[in-house]
């Protein structure tokens, strides 16, 4: 899929904009502050109806407006639609061919974007539950009952935390409610594992690929989803269920103790290995980032297998964070299959020579100008 | 300037019911200035009848003017069932539909520690003591809604409940008749689904 144009009205620091693009590499050049990353979030709004920078969407109307307007023509295999985005202070409309869609949840999923930014970089060696949230938002764009599964593990993991915390306090007595709660968080748990070590599984085989090539098969890289349940290739939902409540059952009067829930999916990780050796640890930067561009690159493949259709791919200045020999795999493996924005300061080196005929954008205090291809 | 302290007061009350701002409370209570003497003298007597005539029912925990109340009263209901539901309200719905018979219980709540309600601070302990002096009573059936702290509540019951050998029934979730499945979110399908029967 991808966009064909865009259309934004008090967006950010965009007052009025409507730009065209091109299918294949869209490049945004500027300097700071100049509205570059606005422009990647305002196309990350359409697809998803919030922000990845912010939670709060006043923050993206533009300052002194009341409301913000986001258009877009999306081109799918099976045809164009236009999608419309009303922010305002009463809440949000979306628009999908021009009809209002009562719930956002039916809106989200038309548009599927990946962002690559520099922070993705820490996906690697960064805390346990940036990778968390990173299965979490892929696999959640992917499949509507994990979502669905994960928001009442939530719940559910709220309320049992507090209970334990009232237990330990001898507030409360009543360990029948706090089994209740247990089998609960184990039901929808092993649920979340399940799609995690399945969707894990696939994810692990496309980035295998583009890590070897990377690597001109040096390397080759394993994930492993860390877990105190123990799982095996074909851990079935009822097997991951009856041992999550065994484990409950076993750790009850340490949780009680502790006053917080210990075992569960909120508490997994996921470990990358080059070679057999843990990544995190042992793993140069260099490796570090290889890693990463591999995990991502291969999400755009999961993302076209799970859906048919090729995701659209943001890269909010990672180029500069990049060697030449990664930007190569990076823009080789993008090119004539992903429609792509990119921005950057300055447009040099590597990247000028491999992209074929980009489009290229100048920002200026919000406003874009196209550069004559050369 | 402040408003005459009558007003001011009324406004006030106005703002104590839920859903209703100063603004609403304001406007409500002008238009009771200018309302007929005797609506206002009925609407108040309303407001203290509905507080001082009203009880819970001792056995089933419903509103109601008598105790017990009238269903918990009413012989030719089904002595044997007893529908567990989480509010009063819920106990009219059932009602209207006017094909179930037996009898009801209203926990005035459901189970969630972040809300400060425990199995203490809701009505179970008297659904427990209805049922251990009532051997007659042979299914439970439990009518919580479907959220989590509905299910969580609903297992907690079963779990006292079903020992003592007496049936616990939950209402079946999935698509709402008369509805199109391409308008039916994605959970609600997936668990019509999964609660498929055989025909």
């Amino acid at each position: 899929m991808y966009l064909e144009n865009l259309t934004l009205h008090n967006f950010r620091n965009y007052a009025d904009l409507d730009v065209t693009f091109d299918r294949g590499v869209n490049v945004l050049l500027g300097q700071n502050a100049q509205g570059k990353t606005n422009l990647l979030e305002a196309i990350y709004v359409l697809a998803l109806t919030r922000s990845h920078r912010t939670a709060n969407d006043r923050e993206l109307i533009r300052w002194q407006h009341q409301t913000a307007l986001l258009k877009g023509r999306l081109h799918r295999a099976t045809g164009s639609v236009p999608l419309e985005l009303t922010l305002g202070k009463r809440g949000k409309r979306a628009k999908v061919n021009h009809l209002e869609q009562a719930k956002l949840s039916q809106y989200v999923g038309q548009l599927n974007v990946i962002v690559f930014a520099p922070e993705d970089l820490s996906i690697v060696k960064g805390a346990p539950s940036i990778r968390r949230r990173f299965m979490d938002m892929e696999f959640g764009q992917m499949s509507p009952k994990y979502l669905y599964n994960l928001s009442q593990y939530r719940a559910i993991l709220k309320q049992r935390n507090l209970y334990l915390r009232q237990l330990s306090r001898h507030q409360v007595k009543d360990k029948v409610y706090l089994g209740v709660l247990s089998d609960q968080l184990a039901a929808f748990g092993a649920e979340i594992i399940h799609k995690r070590l399945e969707l894990l599984g696939q994810l692990e085989q496309w980035a295998q690929g583009v890590h070897s090539e990377i690597t001109q098969q040096q390397e080759q890289l394993t994930f492993h989803y860390v877990t105190q349940v123990p799982t095996e290739d074909q851990t079935s939902v009822d097997h991951l269920y009856e041992t999550l409540q065994k484990l409950y059952a076993q750790q009850e009067a340490k949780e009680i103790f502790q006053g917080t829930t210990l075992i569960g999916p909120h508490r997994d990780d996921l470990q990358f290995s080059v070679n057999g050796k843990n990544v995190q640890t042992f793993g140069s930067q260099g490796q570090q980032r290889t890693t990463a561009l591999s995990v991502k690159l291969a999400e755009i493949d999961l993302m076209k297998a799970e859906t048919g259709e090729y995701p659209v791919l943001l890269l909010d200045d990672v180029l500069s964070e990049l060697d030449a020999d990664r930007q190569t795999h990076l823009l080789t493996a993008i090119q004539d299959k992903v429609q792509t924005f990119l921005t950057t300061p300055s447009l040099d080196g590597v990247a000028r020579q491999l992209i074929n005929a980009p489009k290229v954008f100048n920002v200026n205090h919000g406003i874009l100008h196209e550069e004559e291809p050369h | 300037m402040q408003y005459p302290e009558p007003i001011a007061k009324l406004i006030d009350s106005y703002m104590k019911l839920p859903g209703i701002g100063g603004k609403t409370a304001t406007r409500l209570a002008f238009y009771t200035i200018d309302m007929d003497g005797d609506d206002v003298t009925e609407f108040a007597k309303a407001l203290i009848a509905a507080k001082r005539d009203l009880h819970f029912c001792s056995i089933c925990g419903n509103i109601t003017e008598n105790d017990p109340c009238d269903i918990c009263r009413d012989k030719s209901r089904d002595q044997s069932t007893v529908l567990v539901v989480e509010e009063a309200k819920d106990v009219m719905a059932m009602e209207k539909i006017k094909e179930y018979n037996g009898l009801y219980h209203v926990l005035h709540g459901v189970l969630s520690p972040i809300d400060g309600k425990g199995p203490e601070d809701i009505n179970i302990a008297s659904l427990l003591k209805r049922l251990q002096q009532n051997d007659g009573i042979h299914e439970v059936i439990i009518a919580t809604n479907a959220t989590p702290e509905g299910e969580a509540t609903a297992m907690y019951i079963s779990r006292l409940v079903k020992p003592a050998g007496i049936k616990v029934t939950r209402l079946a979730h999935g698509l709402s008749v008369g509805s199109d499945i391409q308008y039916a979110d994605e959970m609600t399908l997936f668990k019509a689904v999964e609660g498929r029967q055989e025909m």
